[in-house]
């Protein structure tokens, strides 16, 4: 299992990156991994995404569709993929510490 | 030396996926390779890494020795002396781990290959072969799960995607200011039915938009079907024939279904080959209506004047990756350029170009196999110079799957661009209102 180390701390993630043991997820990690991933510093705008999406994904199991999360946080879809350049699978999902969707992402 | 009796019976299962393919096609690209050596430098696998084992001459032996090790008469008896090799242990792994790991199946070998050997058609049996041994790598193969289970490879849910495509439609309405603007849905008779890549409706919609204000320029008719509409075949990737066709018979059935006149594809490299190209195979008959990707349709709008285009909308500069499967495999080579120099006032290709194109290093599945994505970035490190050197603000690409690693791309090696789809790029350029003549 590789092993991705951000400030001194181990995580197991998968191939590309994403978490293996959601439940180790915290705000911290989800800082880390912005960091790491280009996103930057985390901003209100980025919380109320991450969180959104991780509490979505607690209830349903999957991610939302990122219309749900435009509404739930009031963001315009531009925005979401201004704060996060990686979009919002491989930029929010991970940093929310969600598996990696199946398909092109 | 063991014969084909003595192997356990999925091994037999594998070797047997080759006895059935045994007829002129195969036997000829399996019987070609004069090891010029040709290829080479035509792989980004090797021009990366310079490892032979990823020179396309030696992943056709892969599939070839076994051929001469348990189907040629001099193989049977004497297999050192022709170089077969047995179905063990050990060549699976490299099977595994070349075939799978290290092509992405572009066909750019193929193109310099002294004699036209198809080198993705053998990559592709021998992954079918791989298929037979259960060791399709596990993303790749939950993404063909999702998709034969529920209908798409993201596993949306209908009324999750109705709601999507229904807000994107009020988008619409407001950004043009006409309240007749529409995505119709699941609309019966209509000209074009036009399908999606799952990613779209679920991550990246701007490309759903950006096809619906075109079509609303040109008054086309056309719908999407909210039950089965998924452009992408990662059957076709994993070399699983049964699948692929359950996948592409599906859309096909929902033309018949909706009385669409053609089935229009969204922009995706390997879905365009599989539906378009590969499908008619699978059928064993040609399609009774016409199968175009979006590309061609917007194409043929320009040139018809159905709708209007001003480059200055777009004045930064704008270059285009060639995604393998719709460029080098599926033909679609002028159209998206016609395009771009009539949507942008500084479009520039990149070099090489069109069929002679790098793959961006995502395709054959890549994407879907994330134990190999340290790799698949290292490779696309090719594509990464290439669009560096254009000096290019923004990357067009036609592929949902290429848009995808040259995201990726595009952060690693801090390339600055914004990356888009043709229609994105054209619907930026449109200029609403009364035609002039």
């Amino acid at each position: 299992m590789p092993k991705l180390e951000i400030d001194g701390r181990e995580f197991e993630v998968d191939g590309d990156g994403f978490l293996q043991e959601p439940d180790v997820w915290n705000e911290d990690v989800a800082r880390l991994f912005a960091a790491g991933d280009g996103t930057g510093e985390m901003t209100e705008k980025h919380w109320a995404v991450v969180r959104y999406i991780r509490e979505y994904w607690k209830e349903n199991d999957m991610a939302p569709m990122v219309r749900k999360v435009c509404q739930s946080t009031g963001l315009r879809l531009r925005e979401i993929y201004q704060l996060f350049p990686m979009g919002p699978a491989k930029g929010a999902c991970k940093i929310a510490g969600l598996p990696k969707p199946d398909g092109c992402v | 030396m063991a014969g084909i009796k003595m192997l356990s019976p999925d091994r037999k299962r594998a070797l047997r996926v080759l006895e059935n393919r045994l007829g002129g096609r195969l036997l000829t690209h399996l019987n070609s390779c004069v090891h010029c050596g040709l290829c080479g430098k035509s792989c980004h696998y090797y021009l990366k890494y310079g490892d032979p084992r990823f020179i396309p001459g030696n992943k056709v032996d892969q599939i070839s020795r076994l051929y001469r090790r348990y189907f040629s008469p001099l193989g049977r008896i004497l297999p050192a002396w022709v170089g077969a090799r047995d179905l063990d242990e050990e060549t699976i792994e490299e099977m595994v781990d070349v075939l799978f790991g290290g092509c992405t199946m572009c066909g750019r070998c193929s193109v310099h290959c002294s004699i036209g050997v198809d080198v993705p058609f053998l990559v592709r049996t021998a992954r079918t072969m791989l298929m037979e041994l259960g060791l399709v790598p596990k993303g790749l193969q939950s993404t063909i799960d999702t998709s034969v289970n529920t209908g798409n490879n993201m596993a949306i849910p209908q009324k999750e995607l109705v709601d999507t495509l229904e807000w994107l439609e009020e988008d619409l309405r407001m950004e043009v200011g006409d309240e007749s603007a529409a995505i119709p849905l699941d609309k019966a008779g209509q000209r074009l039915l036009y399908t999606l890549n799952p990613r779209e409706p679920k991550f990246f919609p701007l490309s759903i938009s950006a096809v619906a204000k075109i079509m609303y320029a040109a008054g086309e008719s056309w719908t999407i079907s909210t039950h089965c509409y998924d452009v992408t075949n990662y059957a076709f990737l994993s070399g699983d024939d049964e699948a692929a066709r359950g996948l592409a018979g599906r859309l096909c059935d929902e033309v018949m279904k909706l009385k669409a006149e053609q089935l229009l594809l969204a922009e995706c490299g390997h879905g365009f080959r599989a539906i378009r190209w590969e499908g008619p195979t699978w059928f064993g008959k040609a399609y009774p209506y016409p199968v175009l990707s979006v590309v061609e349709l917007i194409a043929e709008y320009v040139r018809s004047g159905l709708i209007r285009l001003d480059p200055s909308l777009n004045a930064e500069r704008v270059t285009l990756h060639d995604p393998c499967n719709l460029v080098r495999a599926g033909g679609v080579i002028e159209e998206q350029r016609y395009v771009l120099a009539r949507a942008a006032s500084d479009f520039v290709e990149m070099s090489p170009n069109r069929v002679d194109n790098y793959c961006c290093g995502g395709g054959g599945g890549q994407l879907s196999m994330g134990e190999y994505r340290d790799r698949r970035i290292e490779a696309g490190e090719i594509k990464a110079d290439q669009i560096r050197r254009t000096g290019a603000r923004m990357v067009a690409t036609p592929c949902h799957n290429c848009i995808d690693q040259l995201m990726e791309l595009n952060q690693v090696y801090e390339l600055n661009v914004e990356i888009k789809t043709v229609a994105e790029i054209v619907a930026d350029a449109l200029v609403l209102g009364k035609q002039e003549n």
